[in-house]
C-alpha cells in the first residue's frame, strides 16, 4: 500500500504539471471545511468577512463596475472611450446616458475630407460589447460638404482601441 | 526509461520556475470572519444521569497530578485519574464517589473569529494564512481550587496555517489543518441542513457518560499540524495528500513537566501508551504517529446532474509501550482505513453516500492488537428551495467494541498482556439527523433538528455509573437555534 502511494505522490503533481486548457487552481472554499464534527457554514470562504487592513480589491472591483465615482455607466469604458477620441473636439458627453459626440474633425493634410464620431457606453459592467462607436465622414464635393461612407472595419477598429485602453486603465488601477 | 524520467522532470523544473502568467501584484488584504450560533436543546439520553459510583475518569485530580506520571493500584500510567476513587467527596469538584441528575433542557452558544490574509505575488501565485480563534477552550469546567479555575469559553486556536497557491502546480497547506481525507475532499458527507444531523452540534448538549456523542465524522480525523499539498483540477480531478508526524497540534512540546513523557507531541514509545488509542480530547492527544492522507476527486456534470466522487486512504503507525524497564512493545495495530464517497445534485436535491473500512475505532485511533476492523456507511439526502433547506443523513458503523486484550504492568515493571474473553462483542453505532434552515438573513439561519444515535454492545456494560448492566444507550437531541456566519 506504502509504495503503491508513494507512486501516486511522485506521479500525480508530474501529471499536474503537464496541464493546459483543461487545468485550473481549485479556490479555496471548494474544500470542506469541518469544526471538529459539524461542517461550517461560512458565506463566501475566505472572501468573505470585513477587510480590516490592506485594500478590498473584491469592493473596488464592484465599485469600479458599478461607477462608484458617480458614473452610471462603467468608469473604465467611459474614461477609455473619451482618451480615444481625444484627438477630436469634444460637442458633447453625457456620463449618466453614456453618450459621447465630437464635432467635426479635419485630419491635417486631408482638407477635403471630415469626421464626427458617436460613441455610446453602455451598462455598468466592463465587457466588449459594453461600448458602441459610429463614424461619420463627408467629403468636399463642389465647396458642399457631402455624405460618403466610411469603410466598415472603421467603427469596430474604433471599438476595438477603446477596449484596449480599458483594459490597460483596468490592469494600471488593479496593480496600485 | 531514464531518458524518459530526466525529459519529465526537465519539463515539470520548466513548468515551476516559469512565470506563469502575467498578474498584478497584490499586497495581502486581512479579513474578520467567523460564525455565532445559540440553541436551544431538548436532550432524552439513556445514561445521563449518574446513580451510582463508578470509577470512570473524573478529572478530579489537581493539574499536577493529573498530568504526572505515576502508579495506579500499582500500575505505571500517564492517566493517573483514570479509574483513580476519589479520595474525598468535595463541595467544590464533582467525584467519583458523586452522582447527579441532568435536565433534559438547555441553551448552547458557540463562536468563532476567523482571521484570513490573502495576497498575490507578481507571477499570479496566491499566498496567505488563516487563523481561527474559537471560544470552547475545555468542554468540561476545571475548577482547582476555589477561586482557581479556567473559562468553558477560554479563547484557543481551532485550526491555523498557511498556504501558497499557484494555478500551475496547485496549492501548499502548512500548519494545523483538516487533511484531504478528513474534511478537505470528501464527497457524499452530506451535513448542509440544520446543524448538520448526525454530524452536527448534538454533542453540545449529550454528556459522555455512557458515550452516546462521539461519531466517526470526517472532522474527527484531527486538524493535527500536518504539510498538505492540493492540486490543480484538471480533466475534473484533483487531488490532495498530507503528511503529519504526530497527533500534536500549535506551538511547543507538548510536556508538561521537566521529564520527557507521552505528553510530548513527539514521543514514539511511552509508558501508557495503550490508554490512548482514543484521543484524550482536552489535551488532544493520541497514540497516533506518522500519519499520511490521500484522496482523489472527480467532479463534473453530466446531464445537467452535479457529482463528485472522492477515494481516499489515511493511514499511521503508533507509539509503543514502553516499560519502565525501557523495553518497547508493539500493542497497536496501524491505523489504516479507505474511503469511498459519492453525491450527485440537481434541481435543488442533493444524495449522497460514503463508505469507509479499515483498520480504526470509532474515532479515528489505533486499535489494540487483535482487534476487529471498523465498517461504516453513510447516506444523506438534502432539497434546497429558495431560503429553505431541509434534509437527513444515516451513520451505520460496526467496530471492535471492548477490547480484546488488557494491558498492564507487573509488580517488577514488565508490560502483561491478559486476553479480555468479554471483549469479543461487535459493537454497533447507529445514528440519523433529520433537520432544516431557513435563511432569514445572508448569512443568519434559524435551523430546526432532531437526531438520535445508538449504540449497542451485547453484554458488555456501557454505563458503569448506574446500576444493572446496560448494552444499550441512546441520546436523542432537539435542537432550535439560530446561527449567523459572516
Amino acid at each position: 500500500m506504502k509504495s503503491v502511494l508513494a507512486a501516486i505522490a511522485v506521479a500525480l503533481p508530474l501529471l499536474a504539471a503537464c496541464g493546459d486548457a483543461n487545468q485550473r487552481l481549485v479556490n479555496n472554499d471548494e474544500y470542506g471545511d469541518y469544526r471538529r464534527s459539524a461542517a461550517r457554514n461560512r458565506p463566501q470562504g475566505a472572501s468573505a468577512g470585513l477587510v480590516v487592513f490592506g485594500v478590498d480589491k473584491d469592493r473596488e472591483a464592484r465599485d469600479a463596475a458599478a461607477g462608484g465615482t458617480g458614473l452610471s455607466v462603467n468608469a473604465y469604458l467611459w474614461r477609455a472611450t473619451l482618451d480615444t477620441l481625444s484627438f477630436m473636439p469634444l460637442a458633447s458627453a453625457d456620463p449618466f446616458g453614456g453618450t459621447i459626440i465630437t464635432d467635426w474633425y479635419s485630419p491635417s493634410g486631408a482638407g477635403n475630407e471630415r469626421f464626427r464620431a458617436q460613441a455610446y457606453v453602455m451598462g455598468r459592467q466592463l465587457r466588449s460589447d459594453g461600448v458602441r462607436v459610429q463614424v461619420f465622414r463627408q467629403t468636399l464635393e463642389r465647396g458642399q460638404w457631402v455624405d460618403s461612407p466610411v469603410s466598415t472595419s472603421t467603427n469596430s477598429d474604433m471599438e476595438d482601441k477603446v477596449l484596449a485602453r480599458a483594459r490597460e486603465l483596468r490592469s494600471q488601477s488593479a496593480s496600485r | 526509461m531514464r531518458k524518459i524520467l530526466l525529459g519529465t522532470t526537465a519539463v515539470v523544473g520548466a513548468a515551476l520556475l516559469a512565470p506563469s502568467m502575467a498578474a498584478a501584484q497584490e499586497a495581502p488584504t486581512v479579513r474578520i470572519g467567523g460564525f455565532f450560533r445559540a440553541y436551544y436543546g431538548n436532550t432524552q439520553q439513556s445514561g445521563r444521569t449518574s446513580t451510582t459510583p463508578s470509577g470512570l475518569a473524573n478529572n478530579a485530580t489537581g493539574a499536577t497530578a493529573n498530568l504526572a506520571q505515576s502508579n495506579v493500584n500499582g500500575v505505571p500510567t500517564t492517566e493517573s485519574n483514570v479509574g483513580a476513587p476519589a479520595t474525598a467527596i468535595s463541595t467544590t469538584t464533582a467525584g467519583a464517589g458523586e452522582v447527579a441528575r441532568l435536565s433534559k433542557n438547555d441553551f448552547s452558544t458557540d463562536a468563532e473569529v476567523h482571521v484570513f490574509v490573502n495576497g498575490k505575488t507578481a507571477n499570479g501565485m496566491s499566498y496567505g494564512a488563516v487563523i481561527e480563534i474559537a471560544f470552547n477552550q475545555q468542554e468540561g469546567r476545571n475548577i482547582v481550587q476555589q477561586r482557581a479555575s479556567t473559562g468553558k469559553t477560554t479563547a484557543s486556536i481551532d485550526e491555523y496555517y498557511a498556504f501558497i497557491a499557484s494555478p500551475t502546480w496547485g496549492q501548499v497547506r502548512f500548519g494545523d489543518e483538516d487533511g484531504p481525507v478528513g474534511g478537505l475532499m470528501n464527497s457524499g458527507v452530506i451535513t448542509n441542513f440544520g446543524t448538520g444531523g448526525v454530524y452536527g452540534d448534538r454533542e453540545s448538549f449529550v454528556s459522555r457518560q455512557a458515550n452516546v456523542r462521539t461519531t466517526t465524522s470526517p472532522g474527527g480525523l484531527g486538524d493535527n499540524t500536518k504539510i498538505i499539498y492540493l492540486s490543480p483540477q484538471f480533466f475534473g480531478f484533483d487531488f490532495g495528500a498530507s503528511f503529519a508526524f504526530n497527533y500534536g497540534v500549535g506551538e511547543d512540546t507538548g510536556c508538561p513537566t521537566n521529564q520527557s513523557s507521552g505528553w510530548c507531541d513527539s514521543s514514539y514509545a511511552f509508558t501508557g501508551a495503550s490508554n490512548f488509542g482514543i484521543a484524550a480530547a482536552g489535551p488532544e492527544m493520541s497514540a497516533r504517529r506518522n500519519e499520511y492522507q490521500a484522496a482523489l476527486r472527480w467532479r463534473g456534470s453530466l446531464a445537467g446532474v452535479g457529482l463528485s466522487f472522492t477515494g481516499g486512504y489515511v493511514g499511521s503507525g503508533a507509539a509503543r509501550e514502553l516499560s519502565p524497564l525501557s523495553v518497547q512493545r508493539r500493542v497497536f495495530q496501524d491505523l489504516g482505513v479507505m474511503q469511498f464517497g459519492a453525491q450527485a445534485t440537481a434541481y435543488g436535491f442533493t444524495v449522497g453516500a460514503q463508505y469507509e473500512h479499515g483498520k480504526s475505532n470509532f474515532f479515528w485511533g489505533n486499535l489494540l492488537t487483535g482487534d476487529r476492523p471498523m465498517d461504516q456507511t453513510f447516506v444523506g439526502a438534502s432539497y434546497t428551495a429558495g431560503p429553505w433547506t431541509f434534509g437527513a443523513n444515516y451513520v451505520m458503523q460496526t467496530v471492535e467494541g471492548a477490547s480484546r486484550t488488557a494491558y498492564g504492568y507487573n509488580a517488577a515493571g514488565a508490560l502483561t498482556l491478559s486476553p479480555n474473553a468479554a471483549g469479543a462483542a461487535l459493537m454497533r453505532r447507529l445514528g440519523y439527523g433529520i433537520g432544516g434552515n431557513y435563511r432569514i438573513a445572508p448569512g443568519m439561519d434559524i435551523v430546526a433538528e432532531y437526531s438520535s444515535y445508538t449504540i449497542a454492545e451485547r453484554g458488555r456494560d456501557l454505563d458503569p455509573s448506574n446500576a444493572g448492566v446496560q448494552d444499550r444507550q441512546t441520546a436523542k437531541v432537539f435542537i432550535l437555534g439560530t446561527r449567523l456566519a459572516f
